[in-house]
């Protein structure tokens, strides 16, 4: 890549795209350009995909809605016959000149002969340049419906181990119906999930930076994609591979395996196991949103049972907490919302759905019948709280999104409008998953605004989605399944709930044990979870895998997969790194510490300090020692949670809850009444400890094991005493020791 | 490097750059996006702020910045003209400092989108897109203080880049949304005419004291010693640099005294108006003096349904006071050009007084108000109809005032961010910023 050259473009280039380099100068690579001696020169397979490679249909450009300048093409060019119309109707076909093609406003332009907004795109007497021209002189043909179609693409090699700083050449061939195939690498364009670690050039040449993990480039060519995977291993794997030999027998080696595997492929060696005090407080806090108190850490300690995590989780999964925890967590998913028109009365029906959640995951529902019963609810909201999913998704688009993302783990969202850029979904996946939904009826209910509550969802005898572009009415199909055979007394969400559970089904079980890997291990195998794409590949599709048919397998058991992942030897990990883990991000070889969910922290700060928040109901408030993870909805005043990241519960999506660092949180932990008001809480922690008889060490020592969750180094305990000691105001002083704990990382974080 | 979803949205090489690389695209920001975050957040080359006077509610044109005198007295309302520093422009009698300060002043009088409901109009003038309905009314896209918030950063990096005055308004709309918490604005959270003024979150709750602050600061230090390098996503560090700047700011010199109103001239304060509006406005400028970004002051509720006239006698004189001042102290201090003032609110109010001696909501054409920031001053850009019913020249849309906003501060309007789906998301559809204040 030459830098100076493209600077110098970007300089013409005021506000549009130069995000390719020419093709031309990809000259390196050896290409059979069939076009170039074949007689017809094809719209679709030969003059669309240079366009695309140019980027002059990027959203950005020609291809944004508006277009750019009066000139539009669809975006990313999946609507040949629209382009092909742009360019050689439109304007009074000036674009194109058969008469002297190398005078067409499309070659003047993209040559930069005459002033062009996006620059000079291409070099006059180019391969991309002639192929062009040879199409507007052999009369510019459109796209026939006879024409050979692009089947599929093949990006070879597909996999492979490469060395720091190495580079691979990738070469991408295109097969068509009739079974010809040609080399396309110079008309793909190529995209890597992980430019840190390794990039490709126009030309499909891969460039290895100097570090180690796992890539993968994407090329694209005419709307198919294929992935190249690369591994790139910390220099020498013996070490590795003898350390991770070295493993003593695992308690679901299925699901350990592959991690072993691709520790020792990369080099890297795990951390080693985390200790039981911090175990018990990261599986405390994974399972049940709670901190561990200082009796059950020390009991866990003592315990000298070899089966002893395995009893600790099956002691998690029955408290009331584990429900209440996950029940917060679906109610986000399932968008159990509350805030609506000034006069809502959302309360009730918020806290029937997330009492039925609760109870569902407490009872241990299996998990295909929760989502079943939620997708084909009928009946009175009242009455049948699964009902209660189609309060706030209520429109074709609620449904189609909220549906893909929160139970296929697919962002199908671009596919509204066009086609989804960096997957196969076409607006025609979109709306025949829409058509599923189109017969859901509603009648009665206290109409408030746009939300109304307590109504019935039925079936109606008629509904219809139409393509907003062809108007063609669409049937109900799942995404990339075929068409339902439906009858009308048939419920076409019935259909689809069968679809969608059965065992084989590629996108269910596996976006569960992804969404609950990610809830455990701090990163999904597909990150983010609900983003499941032919360009975003799973980090260790052996472990998605495995972990899919166990769950599976278990009659989609949800305990059972709490018990499996948090019995990994992954999940076990001290997450003190290494020198060949340092930088891992993708492979689980130590434990990723995040930050305590607002509802966590607020409750852990009010557990530490034997203070409860008292919150604001309506009518009147939530009983004292309601917990924040027991909360209806997201529509309680709490100024702490939103300040910490509670979401609006306006989407299936997780990321709504951020984890990101703000200064208002900072503020919140440094000042805020909340804190300091618990701090002083009269009958509260603090009180206790300045007024029992215990010596001030054994104080120092429980207060370390309340907020870190472990006793103090015997540093931190002679500094404690120490300051405590010094202060005259006993009271004061525990506050102050208590709060710098409360405001440390090892408190904010679980770990 | 880009991704394919950036490609598909359009963004360049040189949007990378400029915004730095690791805000943009998937692979990247995921690796990268804390960090970015402070690197983000360090002083930017833009010497430009803004401060925003919100009219909560939407303020009546007719009565203000459009006056109809020659249209009938249903119409009209019952504040006359006066002639301005700006030859051939009148505004309300109401407003005699802006007047004078006319020639620094740029009215838009068509301004035009297509709601009439508070909530969704706001969304519209404040984020730069439809969006929200009453009965969904959460925010779906960031408002243009925190793009700015995020573009540019604090101009001083101690000082908090976005702050709302005396609190957050604009139904919710003036936050970050799937920018990152980090870009919300710092709610000052009281008001700046109390007499023990004071920032809640700046001030310490009761029966904290300083000193208790700073053994608290030294324990921290001692025991918040968790290895930064656990972390590979940049999070743990970024609340380490946020809890320093915390503590900074609770117990520091330069935040609180740029907060600490009590140390102003009294004369200035006096010329500010000793009121909410007044005051407010005269802290915003002490703010951006000390280094903020953005500083939006809000004044609802200007929502005047009935009897109009006594809302607007009281609260007319107030505003004036404030944003004339505002003009004439940053003129004075040789601030003016670097600092952009925006005045508007969600839409303005209907030509025709209604049955209470009201006016009711009314976006099919309205006024807004720029002044400072090296635009042109003295002028009027576009004109309503006769009775003001509707634009009868230069239509101008919320895009084209975001843009007009963006450019001004120096934020490149092809700027793209990812909203929470992945998905690159421009931070203005469209729209040109409007050429005739450039």
């Amino acid at each position: 890549m030459k830098l100076p050259v493209w600077v110098y473009r970007l300089l013409i280039a005021v506000t549009l795209l130069l995000s390719c380099e020419a093709a031309a100068r990809a000259d390196d690579v050896a290409v059979a350009t069939s076009s170039l001696q074949s007689p017809a020169i094809s719209f679709l397979n030969d003059v669309g995909p240079i366009l695309t490679k140019l980027s002059c249909n990027s959203g950005g450009c020609h291809g944004k809605a508006t277009g750019q300048n009066g000139f539009r093409l669809s975006l990313l060019g999946f609507e040949p016959e629209f382009d092909h119309a742009a360019l050689v109707q439109e304007d009074r076909g000036r674009r194109i000149s058969v008469s002297s093609p190398d005078q067409s406003l499309l070659l003047i332009k993209a040559t930069g002969r005459v002033p062009h907004g996006g620059g000079k795109r291409l070099d006059v007497d180019s391969d991309d340049y002639l192929v062009l021209r040879d199409w507007i002189r052999q009369g510019s043909a459109g796209p026939r419906s006879d024409e050979v179609k692009l089947v599929r693409i093949e990006v070879s090699p597909t996999k492979r181990v490469l060395q720091r700083d190495e580079k691979q050449q990738l070469q991408v061939t295109a097969h068509f119906s009739d079974g010809t195939a040609r080399d396309v690498t110079r008309r793909a364009i190529y995209d890597s999930n992980m430019p840190e670690i390794a990039t490709a050039a126009a030309n499909g040449l891969v460039t290895v930076h100097p570090r180690s993990g796992l890539f993968a480039i994407m090329a694209q060519f005419g709307g198919e994609i294929a992935v190249f995977q690369g591994v790139i291993p910390i220099a020498g794997n013996a070490a590795a591979t003898a350390a991770v030999a070295a493993i003593p027998p695992t308690a679901y080696p299925n699901i350990d395996r592959p991690l072993f595997e691709q520790w020792q492929q990369l080099g890297v060696i795990p951390s080693t196991p985390a200790d039981d005090a911090t175990f018990i407080r990261r599986a405390t806090i994974d399972v049940c949103g709670t901190l561990p108190t200082p009796e059950e850490i020390s009991a866990y300690v003592a315990d000298q049972g070899t089966d002893k995590k395995a009893r600790l989780i099956d002691r998690l999964l029955e408290r009331p907490e584990f429900a209440s925890y996950f029940g917060l967590k679906w109610a986000d998913i399932l968008q159990n919302r509350g805030q609506g028109y000034s006069t809502s009365q959302q309360r009730p029906s918020t806290t029937l759905f997330a009492a039925w959640i609760r109870d569902s995951l407490a009872a241990n529902m299996p998990y295909d019948r929760f989502v079943s019963e939620i997708l084909t609810a009928t009946g009175s909201q009242d009455r049948n709280p699964p009902t209660l999913w189609y309060r706030n998704v209520r429109t074709t688009k609620d449904y189609v999104e909220s549906i893909s993302q929160a139970f296929l783990g697919v962002r199908i969202q671009c596919a509204q409008c066009h086609h989804h850029p960096a997957e196969r979904w076409s607006q025609a996946d979109y709306y025949s998953l829409a058509a599923v939904f189109a017969r859901v009826g509603r009648k009665g209910g206290f109409a408030d605004a746009e939300v109304p509550t307590f109504e019935t969802i039925f079936l109606k005898d008629e509904g219809e989605i139409l393509h907003p572009r062809t108007g063609q009415v669409m049937r109900p199909r799942p995404l990339g399944g075929a068409e339902f055979k439906l009858s009308r007394l048939d419920d076409p969400r019935r259909a689809f709930a069968k679809w969608m559970t059965s065992g084989d089904n590629p996108y269910f079980a596996r976006t569960m044990v992804n969404r609950m890997w990610g809830h455990f291990l701090g990163r999904g195998i597909i990150h983010p979870i609900d983003d499941a794409r032919s360009t975003n590949p799973p980090s260790n599709p052996e472990l998605l895998d495995a972990l899919s048919q166990d769950f599976v397998k278990s009659g989609f058991d949800v305990k059972h997969l709490v018990r499996v992942i948090t019995g990994s030897y992954a999940y076990g990990l001290s997450s003190i790194p290494n020198e060949t883990n340092r930088e891992d991000k993708q492979s689980f070889a130590r434990f990723y510490p995040r930050r305590l969910k607002a509802e966590v922290l607020l409750d852990g700060i009010s557990q530490i300090l034997e203070a409860p928040t008292q919150f604001a109901g309506g009518p009147g408030q939530f009983p004292t020692g309601t917990r924040a993870i027991d909360l209806p909805d997201e529509n309680v005043a709490a100024h702490f949670l939103d300040v910490f990241g509670r979401p609006n519960r306006n989407s299936a999506c997780e990321c709504e809850r951020t984890d990101d660092p703000a200064l208002v949180q900072a503020l919140e932990l440094v000042n805020s009444k909340e804190i300091q008001g618990k701090l002083t809480a009269a009958k509260g922690y603090v009180e206790r400890l300045a007024t029992n008889k215990s010596p001030v060490e054994e104080n120092v020592r429980e207060v370390f094991l309340r907020v870190f969750g472990r006793v103090p180094t015997a540093d931190e305990l002679v500094a404690a005493v120490e300051f405590v000691k010094s202060e005259i105001d006993q009271k004061e002083a525990y506050r102050s020791l208590l709060w710098s704990l409360l405001a440390s990382n090892e408190f904010l974080f679980n770990r | 490097m880009q991704t394919i979803l950036d490609r598909a949205a359009g963004l360049s090489r040189r949007t990378f750059l400029q915004l730095g690389v690791p805000a943009l695209g998937l692979g990247l920001a995921d690796l990268l996006r804390i960090p970015a975050l402070a690197a983000e957040s360090t002083p930017s080359a833009s010497k430009k702020s803004i401060i925003v006077i919100w009219t909560n509610g939407g303020l009546s044109q007719q009565d203000t910045y459009d006056m109809k005198p020659d249209a009938p007295a249903e119409f009209r309302g019952v504040y006359r003209p006066i002639p301005t520093s700006a030859s051939g422009i009148s505004i309300t009698e109401r407003f005699p400092l802006q007047a004078r300060m006319m020639e620094h002043m740029s009215l838009i009088r068509s301004v035009h989108h297509e709601n009439g409901i508070h909530a969704p109009s706001a969304h519209w003038m404040l984020t730069g897109r439809f969006g929200p309905t009453l009965a969904r009314i959460a925010p779906q896209h960031p408002g243009f203080g925190s793009v700015i918030s995020r573009a540019l950063g604090a101009r001083v990096p101690q000082m908090p880049a976005y702050v709302t005055v005396p609190k957050t308004e604009g139904f919710g709309y003036q936050g970050s949304v799937y920018l990152g918490k980090g870009y919300d604005p710092l709610e000052a959270g009281a008001d700046p005419n109390s007499k023990d003024f004071q920032i809640p979150n700046l001030s310490l709750p009761d029966g904290l004291k300083l000193s208790s602050v700073e053994s608290r600061r030294r324990l921290l230090k001692k025991f918040d010693t968790l290895r930064r390098d656990v972390d590979a996503t940049g999070v743990l560090e970024g609340l380490d640099t946020f809890k320093t700047q915390a503590l900074e700011m609770v117990t520091g010199e330069r935040v609180r005294k740029a907060f600490d109103i009590n140390t102003e001239d009294p004369r200035l304060r006096d010329r500010y108006g000793r009121h909410t509006y007044g005051q407010s406005a005269l802290l915003a400028r002490r703010l951006i003096e000390a280094g903020s970004r953005c500083v939006t002051v809000n004044t609802g509720y200007w929502d005047h349904h009935d009897g109009i006239e006594k809302g607007l006698d009281s609260q007319l004189p107030p505003l004036d006071a404030a944003i004339g001042t505002l003009i004439e102290d940053l003129h004075e201090r040789g601030m003016l050009d670097d600092v952009l003032i925006f005045c508007a609110g969600e839409f303005g109010r209907t030509p025709l007084i209604n049955g209470h001696a009201g006016r009711d909501h009314w976006s099919n054409c309205f006024s807004v108000m720029f002044a400072g920031g090296g635009l042109k001053g003295g002028q009027v850009v576009g004109a309503s109809e006769k009775k003001g019913g509707g634009v009868l020249e230069r239509l101008v849309t919320p895009f084209d005032l975001l843009a007009t906003i963006y450019h001004t501060l120096g934020v490149p309007l092809e700027t793209h961010y990812n909203d929470g789906n992945g998905r690159p998301t421009s931070i203005v559809e469209a729209g040109q910023p409007i050429r005739e204040l450039i």
